[in-house]
């Protein structure tokens, strides 16, 4: 699964030169690693809506799910409603 | 009015980083698109959200930002930045029915992105503009450029021209009857009789100045019209004529027949010894197309030397000093620059 | 070199549908922002909205515009421009004259017509008659044509801040001997376009916003055309004169696409430009219509760059409470309503303020009184960082 969310998260945040093994699970996404920025995290809460039915209505709130790879997959178990 | 020191260009053509014109790049079903070189400078969390005129503007901008310490301004013309990612968000606003929507492509959608981009990447906090007046919105950044020379004598600007070809524009044009009916080359653009052209893109950059010494060109020149009447344009061109000696005229003629009639009356305006050359076929129709023929007037009075590919009528050899370049954007807002040679 | 007078001043906006219109709303402290918006998006009726109460119909009849492919966007500004110029009495010969500029500034342009946009590009319907009317130029062509203007013009796209662009630019081209006279303004109409992008920013208040408010949460949008005619001192003997554009300034904020830089470095900057170019010190702004647009960031950054600037931060206050966000037209709202406080000697209350923010601690003006003002300054700051600042003085 976090495969598949690697490469979600690639094409939803059009990071093209980057595959999926390039990402680190414990890499963080914001800041250093990746270095995403807030529109980003916005980006992410509609691909949690859209690929597993999981609705974030706080954008502060979804920081702490957005960390890194392992923070959100565990996230998406636990509350995926697709 | 002001002088030119750095011009860079990305276009269909080969002409970023040693412009060369003996090879003519085809269109392909009535476009001609820009050849992109690699964005080495470009950091990839920003290169991933800038759509085409916003790449290519950043990427003719790098040179000119490397080279030179201190920008005081950066002003730049397009019709067309932003419009792809409007476009992009808009099919969200649709397909989803307004619902939970993503927003980088809204975020970069504003006409003034490339200015924007360009002052981020190079920690730039002074004068940003962008003016949007479609056919004109390249005269009218020389014209924004040449007011602030005038205001701070000893600045130096950042200058430019882009605009994209998206499949939005390229599809409202074609519905709106501005390119040809069936497919045609650039090879042979002049060649028809018939309403149309071909669509293109491009971003042009300069650095902008009061300085004389080493100045690749100077813009003499900017005069604006705003008309569809052929007797303005040829009174407009006899008045240049009567104030200078051209020995280039660089005409925007683009094959859509309906526009033929302003071409011609400046071409029968002009002196015998006046070489005409045309640049259309090179970078296709589109907004901004003047900063193409503004950056084609710069390489021939660097290189003293017109090249084969856009002579419709020669001269004979002499020293090459004045350009006049006439444009018009779908015979409506028309355009007069002077560039002359230092 | 000449001084550079407002002798008009035309105006629409969700408080008014001219400027005498604004003028009383202003007076009695009118909010024009409400969820009873016609506009046919998912959010009306859920967000609110300052809309413009005219429907395109009235606003065609009122001007006697019908053609087909006419946009809400180049009505409204035609609509504001009539007011303009007839306020200044300019003459046709003048409004035609090649030493006329004409700048005006828009970010929707014709996108608010979203559903046949979409339709045209994807080729999923007849062509509709707005092809040619998308572009941010074609309502100032369209304008350019209906007025037989043959002058300099121009379109502005720089965001938010477009219109007080157009504002400063007419005023440099004046002043640089390029132009005789200028009218400049912008306008924007409300678009599923913006509507969705700000919600999707996150940034769209469901509630009247609160500028400066310690509680904010966000902007509304609001619809707006304001256009200003300027002509040059010695043109305006037995004119009526509002005010001097006395100092302008555009700075970029360098930072990021969307959001400005904690320090609000670009309005501090644009600002500082605008009292250089004024010659004057900063204590001597009586009052500042600030950008304020309700959002956490805009407010904080604006109000940082402000004490950065000023010892003693001025009297303020965001008409956006009153209006909504006008987007294209927001510079030269701010800038027409600064003309009237200082021509009619008032400053008008901000709206829907209760607590001022912990970290900056500013408080807008709250109520309405007569007050003779020397100096005021008009803030507009826009995506991409683009931000600009007027300064208007009493004559």
């Amino acid at each position: 699964m976090k495969e598949q969310l690697k490469k979600q998260i690639i094409t939803f945040l059009n990071l093209r030169d980057l595959k999926p093994e390039d990402i680190k699970d414990d890499e963080p996404l914001f800041g250093e690693g990746l270095g995403l920025d807030s529109i980003d995290s916005l980006e992410l809460i509609v691909l949690l809506q859209r690929e597993y039915g999981i609705s974030i209505k706080d954008p502060k709130e979804g920081r702490k799910v957005l960390v890194d790879v392992n923070t959100m997959a565990d996230y998406i178990e636990k509350n995926r409603t697709k | 009015m002001f002088y030119i020191h750095q011009a860079y260009c990305i276009s269909p053509q080969q002409t970023f980083i040693n412009a060369g014109w003996n090879v003519l790049h085809e269109s392909s079903d009535n476009q001609l698109k820009v050849i992109e070189p690699a964005y080495e400078n470009i950091p990839r969390n920003l290169l991933r959200r800038m759509g085409r005129s916003v790449r290519t503007g950043v990427g003719a901008a790098f040179p000119i930002l490397n080279e030179t310490k201190d920008i005081d301004g950066i002003i730049i013309g397009t019709a067309t930045a932003g419009k792809e990612d409007s476009f992009f968000f808009l099919k969200q606003v649709m397909e989803y029915e307004e619902g939970l929507l993503t927003p980088a492509n809204f975020v970069q959608s504003t006409g003034n992105a490339i200015a924007s981009q360009i002052g981020i990447l190079s920690h730039n906090t002074s004068y940003n503009i962008t003016h949007v007046h479609e056919g004109l919105a390249f005269e009218n950044a020389m014209l924004d450029v040449a007011l602030l020379l005038q205001e701070n004598s000893e600045n130096h600007y950042l200058l430019g021209g882009a605009d994209e070809l998206s499949d939005y524009d390229f599809n409202l044009n074609k519905l709106a009857g501005c390119y040809k009916e069936g497919i045609t080359s650039n090879k042979n653009l002049y060649e028809s009789d018939t309403p149309g052209t071909i669509a293109g893109e491009g971003a042009v950059m300069f650095l902008a100045n009061n300085v004389q010494e080493n100045a690749i060109a100077k813009i003499d020149i900017i005069k604006t019209l705003f008309t569809t009447n052929v007797e303005e344009i040829q009174q407009a061109i006899k008045t240049l004529l009567a104030q200078y000696s051209i020995d280039i005229f660089i005409s925007g003629e683009n094959g859509d027949n309906r526009h033929t009639r302003f071409y011609a009356a400046c071409e029968e305006a002009l002196k015998d010894d006046t070489a005409i050359i045309r640049f259309k076929h090179l970078c296709g129709e589109y907004p901004t197309a003047s900063a193409f023929a503004t950056f084609l007037a710069c390489d021939i009075l660097q290189k003293q030397n017109i090249p084969d590919a856009v002579i419709k009528k020669s001269a004979s050899e002499k020293q090459l000093k004045n350009i006049l370049l006439y444009n018009n954007y779908q015979g409506k807002q028309h355009s007069f620059v002077l560039v002359s040679g230092v | 070199m000449s001084r550079i007078f407002i002798t008009g001043i035309g105006i629409i906006t969700a408080i008014g549908n001219n400027a005498n219109e604004n003028r009383a709303s202003l007076i009695n402290g009118v909010c024009g922002i409400n969820t009873k918006t016609k506009y046919p998006s998912k959010y009306s009726g859920v967000l609110p909205f300052g809309e413009i109460a005219l429907t395109n119909t009235e606003l065609m009849d009122k001007l006697s515009i019908h053609n087909k492919g006419i946009t809400r966007t180049t009505l409204l500004a035609i609509h504001a421009i009539e007011e303009a110029i007839s306020d200044a009495q300019l003459s046709v010969g003048e409004i035609s004259g090649y030493d006329t500029a004409f700048i005006s500034a828009t970010t929707v342009g014709g996108m608010s017509k979203t559903e046949d946009l979409y339709h045209d590009v994807m080729a999923t319907r007849e062509p509709s008659p707005y092809i040619t009317s998308y572009d941010v130029s074609a309502s100032t062509i369209f304008i350019q044509e209906h007025y037989c203007i043959k002058g300099y013009s121009n379109t502005i796209n720089t965001a938010c801040s477009s219109s007080a662009n157009a504002v400063m630019l007419g005023a440099r081209m004046m002043k640089g001997g390029m132009a005789e006279r200028a009218i400049v303004g912008g306008v924007d109409c409300l678009s599923k376009m913006t509507i969705n992008g700000f919600n999707a920013l996150q940034i769209l208040s469901d509630e009247v916003c609160r500028p400066f408010d310690k509680n904010r949460k966000g902007l509304n949008l609001g619809e707006g055309a304001a256009f200003l005619v300027l002509e040059k001192e010695e043109n305006c003997t037995h004119k009526k004169i509002y005010a001097e554009v006395k100092g302008y300034g555009n700075a970029n904020d360098a930072y990021h696409a969307s959001s400005t830089s904690d320090n609000g470095d670009g309005p501090y900057f644009s600002m500082q430009a605008a009292l250089r170019t004024a010659q004057l010190n900063a204590s001597e702004i009586d009052f500042i219509n600030a950008h304020g647009t309700a959002t956490e960031n805009n407010d904080l950054t604006e109000s940082r760059a402000m004490m950065r600037l000023f010892n003693d931060v001025p009297l303020l206050m965001s008409s956006k409470a009153n209006v909504g966000h006008t987007l294209g037209a927001a510079g030269a709202v701010n800038a027409i309503y600064s003309a009237l406080s200082l021509a009619n000697e008032e400053i008008y209350a901000g709206l829907n303020f209760n607590d001022p923010a912990e970290d900056t601690g500013l408080t807008p003006n709250l109520h309405y009184k007569k007050k003779a003002l020397k100096h005021v300054m008009a803030n507009a700051f826009g995506f991409g960082g683009n931000c600009t600042s007027l300064i208007l003085s009493r004559i």
